[in-house]
This record gives C-alpha cells, structure tokens and sequence, in this order.
C-alpha cells in the first residue's frame, strides 16, 4: 500500500485542485432562445411568422385554392337558350255517354251469372225449324 | 412590461451561473445550454411561480436547473451510485495532464446529493441557507453531505496533490 496513494489533501489543497476544474462560458445565443421577440421589429415579426398547419389540411387547401384558380380562369362557355317547361292544370268537360242504371233488390233471390246456370244436359233439340230470311236493306222484315 | 425587464434583468445577472451549475452537474455544454433556456424560459412563463418570502432569486433559479438535470440524470444514469461507492482511479494518475477532467470525473463520481451540494456550495459560492433552499432540506444535511463530499474527495483527488501544482512539479 503505498503512501502516496493514502494521503488526503488538506482543505487547501482540496480547493486548490478543485479549482482547477473549469466550466466553459454560456453561450450568446441562449439570450435569443429566450428573449426571441425583444431585439426584433414587430413588422418583420410579422413577415416572418409562421403557423404550423397539418399536412392533410395544407393539401386540401392547396387543391381548394388550385381548383379556385382554374374555375376562375378559364374561358366562359356559351350559354344554351333555357327551356321552360311550365306545368298547367287544365280541366276538360266531358260528355256523359249513357247512364246505366241497375236496380238491386234487397230480398230478391241471387240470381246466378246464365253462363254457369246454363249446362250441357239442357239442351234440347227443337221440334220445327223455321227458319226465317232476312233481306238487306228491308227494316220491316 | 416590468415584468418582462426584470427577467431580462434576472437574465443578465444569472444566466452565467446557472449555466455554469447546469454545466457541472451533467458536464454537457450542449445539455447545460438547454437547460439555461429552459430554466428561464420557465421563469418567462410563469413569473408568479417566484415567491421572494420563499428565498432568493438565484436559489430558486438553481433549484429549476437542479430539477431539469435530475431528470436528465434519471434517464441517462441506470441507478444511483452508493455512498460507499468508491472511484476507480489509475494506478499513476500523474499522467493525467487535464487534471480539470480528473476533478470533473471526481465530482460526477460522487453521489448526486452531495455533488450538488458540493457544487453549489465550491463553485457557485451559495451560503449553506440558500443551498439549503436549492436542494429543498436543512442547513444540518447540507453541512453533512459537504462534508461526505469532502472527505471524499480528499482521498480521491489525493493522488494528484503535485499535479496541481501545490507543492512541486509533476
């Protein structure tokens, strides 16, 4: 164990050695971090500023502003001649033809429809033809 | 407006210092830079956050410098260095020409509480109330820690006693 190794320095000697450690000066430019706005005029503050904006808002922005300027630019078509249709009510009189008139009575039997009454089996063949010549042109025969 | 000059004022009158702590506590320029700004930028921010009945400006400066590199100091150190952790020195430390880096290692070596401690006390030149203030305890454990700083470092730095200087040459 060697004595040189063992010694502890005295509080002199401790702050001498501890002196000799040197921190490096601070930086200029930490004043412009901080106080960013004191040495600059406010008008190019204000043309220098910046506004971050997200990158899906700057595209549509950019396509809004782009389909703005098209639209704006280019050649007027020519107009077609507009047509008008107008819807009118128009009441039309109509002619009454005939008026059928059917009388239903209330007790009266139900009459069944003669093409379903009527069967095959009726059918009977006539006792004496006579048959009878109608003329054209003649209204009383 | 006031306001605004007064830290302007704090600015010029402190920055060096607390730049100096930040400095020696991470021994980073870039890193004790940063956390100058911070430190006044905080102080921007919010001004009411400094209460004068509380202690003094400068104290309370180096307590958000001591706050910004206790964070940094979490996240980059793994853990805690015991107090019975001893520094491993060469054999012949002689060679060592930048003894200003075998001092900085010395002190980095130490355990955080009493190197903050020691450096505000050593380098900064707070009295024991304000480091008291800084570090957020007693006048009674800042001496005690001091003085585990120093002894400490007694032995330590012991083999560089003529390297400085003090009583010869190399």
């Amino acid at each position: 164990m060697e004595p040189f190794e063992k010694d502890e320095l005295s509080d002199a000697e401790l702050d001498h050695i501890l002196r000799s450690w040197s921190a490096p000066a601070a930086p200029a430019r930490i004043r412009a971090a901080v106080f960013p706005a004191s040495s600059t005029p406010w008008w190019k503050r204000f043309l220098t500023m910046s506004i971050p904006v997200p990158l899906p808002v700057a595209f549509c922005l950019a396509f809004l502003i782009a389909a703005g300027v098209w639209r704006w630019t280019r050649p007027v078509a020519p107009v077609a001649p507009q047509v008008l249709v107008k819807t009118q009510r128009v009441e039309v009189p109509v002619v009454q033809d005939r008026v059928v008139t059917k009388y239903v009575y209330r007790n009266a039997p139900v009459a069944q429809s003669a093409v379903h009454s009527v069967g095959f089996d009726e059918l009977r063949p006539v006792a004496e033809l006579r048959p009878r010549i109608i003329r054209n042109g003649n209204a009383k025969n | 407006m006031r306001a605004k000059v007064k830290i302007e004022d704090a600015f010029d009158r402190y920055h060096e210092a607390v730049f100096d702590f930040a400095y020696r506590l991470t021994r980073s320029s870039d890193l004790a830079e940063d956390i100058t700004q911070e430190c006044f930028l905080a102080l921007v921010r919010a001004p009411q956050r400094f209460d004068p009945e509380r202690g003094t400006l400068r104290a309370y400066l180096f307590a958000i410098v001591r706050n910004l590199a206790l964070k940094n100091y979490r996240d980059q150190r793994p853990a805690e260095p015991t107090e019975s952790h001893e520094l491993e020195l060469s054999a012949d430390p002689r060679p060592v020409l930048e003894i200003s880096s075998a001092v900085g290692d010395a002190v980095a070596e130490l355990p955080h509480l009493q190197q903050e401690a020691l450096i505000l006390f050593q380098y900064e030149g707070l009295a024991l109330e304000e480091i008291a203030q800084v570090l957020g305890t007693d006048v009674g454990t800042v001496k005690s820690r001091l003085h585990r700083a120093r002894e400490r470092l007694r032995r330590e730095l012991a083999p560089y006693r003529n390297v400085g200087g003090i009583h010869g040459t190399v």
